[in-house]
């Protein structure tokens, strides 16, 4: 079984379907990437895993548990998450907010957890551990997000348009040390980004959403060429193919 | 039967045992109050120089705002005893128009008040005062006015300065304009303190004065004639509460013993050594006191000197004083008006009222902070949650900010009563606005990407309130509390009108008897106090601003 599996998903905001019956499977191990236009109801999506988004119908298992029966606060501290401006806590250590989760669970030696987080992200711990998030760079900020969605070792990792916020070297930077993070640790990663060429570069599979349905969904490699109809269009004008 | 009888004993036995000693618990002070002006000053001192003298404890509440705020205190018992005039009686309490003489307004006023609300008129004392009208001699002369008559009908060309109370009461502004068809070019309310220098100055040609004014004379001022009869005359008596009157006969007989020893003379002359010789209050009353043939155990005769040094050194001796009283002491010879470069020396002079009062202004403003921010915070962490009732109640703590000062103390009154309680109520309701507005600002603005990923990780509503929220929102709620505190230092002041004392005691006592030295003397210091509230909580605002987060000096890299 899928480690995420999404069964019939569907979600209104007033008259708008943000969902529209979207039905997908994530095994353990890949990575997906969630495609689309603004509003195409990717982020609602991504959201809908840890709950954050409550479906008006169908449902969501994690591990093969339902999210809707599950605790929305373990739930959410068993499952990493990064957003677009990092959402590092301001008033907090790069330390302190990498071992946010570590101590939430109550693990033995959450700031060890931390450091050994910050080190994988490629950020030398006594370096950039007492530091405050407002002393780093974009790019450093979101190394550090990164690392804190990582630090417990979560088996899911959910991102949104975590590199969106970047300039081009930070962003490449960035993304290639997260593939070297996510693959070395096997966790299950589901992307969400409006950049078809980062979404082929960071992810193995990629579903391309439109008005909150699901319109192709195929293993990165195979995209360009079963791509047809708007996805065709959509890689076209990302310049990814012809 | 046994057991009951043995109860009862028991019973009585307690009883005979706790009657004395409730019998020789010291009785409760005599609470005197006056109005804002001179000549309530002086009354109010000369009865309370009366009572000590009867072995009676004293607490001195003067200055009260209007009639509305010492009237009520008085129904509510929380004043004792004030000098009252019937005509304000009649006209401003009762809301009647005046019938018959002076004696006929008195008996209707006796009877009336004590039907409604048991208070009692004590014998007047002597002396009859009315309103007037009057103008600069001059003036007067070259327009050839003398009348009241002959007012009207040059008014419309004229600037008018009167008194708050005589501007709003039926038997003042409303009722003269009636009686004589007189509508002047410009009508202006003016504070006692200010009245004569506007007239003197020429920035108003008309006000309106007492017969008893000491002012009149010193001033060269014309009082025009009543021709119409419009202002009554009227008795001026000591006004006590209901309680008072039936539990405490002894202090009754003190203050009846000045009934018809005060003439208009006497009178007059205690106004002018306050309000033109700068003479402290307490000095007046006392030759007053003593001119009325009440100079002290043995001696009938005024002999001012001898009762003025007695007095003098029974100050010394600490006896209780108010804010109008504590000058005693200063040697002036008549005639000479404090100036403006003897503030230092009389506030050294005044160092451990000013200090007392500005300890109590201090404890007013944190009291009524302190529980605005009891309210104020959580209730703003509350409709962060609720976004409609965050609304609704930043609205409603706004719609309090826009009552007048006064007005709020006043509606406080008939819930709390005075002194304390509705000064510390209304700054309280003053307080709520700025902290809760920026309580609620905020939680909203706190790093709210910070707290959504905080959420996404699972933190509890709990912890994130506690360890993101509220540490980032520190800053901005002290802010509030800041403003608060600054505000209720300023609104402070007017808690003096309650009886509630502070630093506002000195500036109502110095309006209320043309005295700017003493206005100052309590001025400054709230100014000060409010610039250090100020600068201190500033402090703590950088303070609470947690680290990451906290502005930083520019250092040259």
């Amino acid at each position: 079984m899928a480690l995420i599996r999404i069964e019939g998903a569907f979600k209104r905001y007033g008259r708008t379907a943000a969902l529209d019956g979207v039905s997908l499977d994530v095994e353990a191990g890949t990575c997906l990437a969630l495609v689309g236009e603004s509003g195409s109801g990717k982020t609602t999506l991504l959201r809908a895993v840890n709950r954050l988004t409550v479906l008006d119908r169908g449902r969501v298992l994690v591990r093969g548990e339902s999210v809707a029966a599950a605790d929305p606060v373990r739930l959410r501290r068993s499952i990493g998450y990064v957003q677009q401006d990092g959402g590092l806590i301001p008033h907090w250590t790069c330390l302190a907010n990498v071992a946010l989760v570590p101590g939430l669970l109550g693990l033995a030696g959450p700031h060890a957890l931390g450091r050994r987080a910050l080190e994988a992200a490629g950020l030398n711990p006594a370096e950039f551990g007492a530091r405050y998030p407002r002393d780093l760079s974009g790019g450093q900020r979101q190394r550090v997000a990164i690392a804190r969605a990582l630090a417990a070792g979560p088996d899911v990792v959910l991102m949104d348009e975590p590199f969106g916020a970047l300039d081009a070297v930070a962003r490449s930077e960035a993304q290639a040390s997260f593939v070297a993070l996510r693959e070395s640790a096997g966790t299950t990663a589901v992307l969400v980004t409006h950049d078809l060429p980062e979404a082929l570069r960071v992810a193995t599979r990629v579903a391309v959403m439109r008005s909150g349905r699901i319109v192709l969904e195929a293993p990165a490699g195979e995209l360009v060429e079963r791509a047809e109809g708007y996805a065709a269009e959509l890689l076209r004008r990302s310049g990814v193919a012809g | 039967m046994r057991v009951g009888t043995w109860f009862a004993g028991a019973g009585l036995a307690w009883a005979a045992w706790g009657l004395p000693s409730v019998a020789q618990a010291p009785p409760e002070r005599v609470v005197v109050a006056s109005k804002p002006f001179a000549e309530s000053y002086v009354l109010a001192e000369a009865f309370s120089q009366l009572l000590e003298r009867g072995g009676h404890r004293v607490d001195r509440r003067f200055g009260f705002g209007s009639t509305e705020l010492v009237f009520q205190a008085l129904v509510q018992g929380e004043v004792h005893v004030y000098p009252e005039y019937t005509g304000t009686g009649l006209a401003a309490i009762l809301g009647e128009t005046p019938q018959g003489g002076p004696d006929a307004v008195f008996r209707r006023v006796a009877g009336e008040f004590e039907a409604r609300w048991g208070l009692r008129w004590l014998p007047p004392l002597g002396f009859e005062n009315t309103y007037a009208v009057a103008m600069r001699r001059a003036a007067a002369d070259s327009l050839g006015v003398a009348t009241l008559s002959g007012l009207a009908q040059i008014a419309p060309t004229l600037a008018a300065g009167f008194s708050p109370d005589f501007v709003g009461r039926a038997d003042g502004l409303p009722g003269l304009a009636n009686a004589y068809q007189m509508r002047f070019r410009e009508t202006r309310a003016l504070l006692q303190a200010v009245k004569y220098q506007a007239l003197a100055a020429g920035e108003v040609d008309v006000i309106d004065a007492y017969s008893t004014d000491g002012a009149v004379a010193r001033y060269d001022l014309a009082v025009l004639a009543d021709d119409r009869a419009f202002f009554p005359p009227y008795h001026a008596a000591p006004l006590v509460g209901a309680a008072f009157y039936a539990e405490r006969p002894e202090a009754v007989r003190a203050l009846s013993e000045l009934a018809g020893r005060i003439g208009p003379e006497l009178m007059r002359r205690a106004n002018e050594r306050v309000e033109l010789d700068g003479a402290p209050v307490a000095e007046a009353a006392r030759r007053l006191v003593a001119e009325a043939g009440l100079g002290g155990e043995g001696s009938g005769a005024a002999d001012s000197e001898a009762v003025g040094r007695a007095g003098a050194s029974a100050d010394q001796a600490g006896a209780p004083g108010s804010a109008a009283t504590t000058a005693a002491g200063d040697e002036r010879p008549p005639g000479a008006r404090r100036s403006v470069r003897e503030l230092p020396a009389y506030m050294w002079q005044s160092r451990v009222d000013l200090g007392r009062q500005a300890g109590r202004h201090l404890l007013l403003v944190l009291a009524s902070l302190g529980a605005a921010v009891l309210l104020a915070v959580p209730a703003g962490v509350l409709a962060e949650r609720r976004r409609s009732l965050a609304e609704a109640s930043i609205r409603f703590a706004g719609l309090l900010q826009t009552i007048p000062g006064i007005a709020l103390l006043a509606f406080m009154i008939p819930v709390f009563g005075i002194g304390w309680a509705p000064a510390v109520a209304a700054l309280f309701l003053y307080s709520l606005l700025p902290v809760l507005r920026n309580t609620f600002t905020g939680i909203v603005g706190a790093a709210p990407d910070a707290v959504e990923s905080g959420r996404a990780l699972g933190m509890t509503e709990r912890q994130l309130l506690l360890r993101i929220r509220l540490p980032l929102a520190a800053p901005v709620i002290m802010a509030g509390v800041r403003t608060a505190a600054v505000i209720n230092v300023g609104t402070a002041t007017l808690a003096a009108f309650v009886g509630a004392g502070g630093l506002g005691d000195p500036i109502v006592a110095g309006l209320a008897l043309s005295d700017p030295v003493m206005i100052l003397s309590g001025a400054i210091p709230a100014a000060a106090l409010a610039m250090a509230v100020d600068w201190g909580l500033a402090k703590a605002e950088a303070r609470v601003a947690p680290k990451g987060v906290r502005e930083r000096r520019e250092r040259p890299s």
